[in-house]
């Protein structure tokens, strides 16, 4: 039986990203469901192999604007888009690839994607999903597999 | 010393740096690549001491840039610095010649567990 990562797991692996280098107050990201901007930012990254599908990262522009702030050590008000989309790729590479190695191997991670809006992989579902909110935004990590 | 870091996030560079400092490295002389090619160049010109490199990047990744350098004849020591660190990536990096890998996200005493070896 192939064990596919819990959305605990994803919430576990968001946390450790997000205090390690985002926010050093493990409080400020709580488990909350929330409404999702149709102008969120998505962050994504593929995985080829033994596991096809994605981890995709999505959080409103507030929290991509932050987020990129916290990253680069800078002042919201001063982050550029080149930022916003270096930081949230990065964000979802280090989820993604967390994720990863829960996973059956041997896959490949791509590059980081990251695009304003909803991005959709053909063929492949959603299979976890974790909400949360950082600062009052919300944060969605969601984990998708081909379907067979 | 030189530490040169290798990775194509800008962001991730200045927090690989950051962390060196805070782990203690301030006195050492960090430079950075934004690729595998790039830091064919910045070898080829500054030889650093040793390479801290991420795993997946765009136009040559942190293993060809290894299998590269090493091919080349150069010996200074690698380690991966990746949010990819399963069982099969750490023997993947060992086998192609890597000292270490150190998992993002990292802390100041995971640079320090395997830096102050290379670095004493």
């Amino acid at each position: 039986m192939t064990y596919i990562p819990s959305a605990d797991d994803l919430e576990v692996i968001t946390r450790e990203v997000w205090t390690s280098f985002l926010d050093g107050d493990p409080s400020g990201l709580i488990a909350e469901s929330g409404d999702m901007p149709a102008d969120k930012i998505t962050g994504c990254v593929y995985l080829s192999g033994a596991y096809t599908g994605s981890i995709m990262l999505q959080c409103s522009p507030p929290a991509a604007r932050d987020a990129a702030a916290a990253l680069y050590s800078i002042a919201p008000a001063s982050v550029t888009q080149t930022e916003v989309v270096d930081a949230l790729g990065e964000i979802a590479n280090m989820v993604g690839g967390n994720v990863k190695s829960m996973l059956p191997g041997p896959s490949t991670l791509s590059l980081p994607s990251v695009v304003q809006g909803q991005l959709s992989v053909p063929g492949t579902r959603m299979v976890r999903e974790v909400q949360l909110s950082w600062r009052a935004q919300p944060l969605f990590v969601s984990l998708w597999q081909q379907a067979s | 010393m030189r530490i040169l870091i290798v990775d194509d996030s800008r962001a991730m560079r200045m927090i690989v740096a950051r962390t060196l400092r805070l782990a203690g490295y301030d006195e050492h002389e960090l430079i950075e690549a934004v690729d595998g090619l790039h830091a064919l160049e910045v070898v080829a010109q500054e030889p650093p001491d040793v390479v801290l490199c991420d795993w997946n990047m765009p136009q040559m990744s942190g293993l060809e840039l290894l299998t590269a350098l090493r091919s080349a004849g150069w010996r200074i020591p690698f380690g991966f610095v990746t949010s990819e660190a399963s069982p099969q990536m750490r023997a993947a990096a060992l086998e192609a010649g890597a000292m270490f890998l150190v998992a993002k996200p990292f802390t100041p005493e995971d640079f320090q567990d395997v830096l102050d070896p290379v670095l004493a």
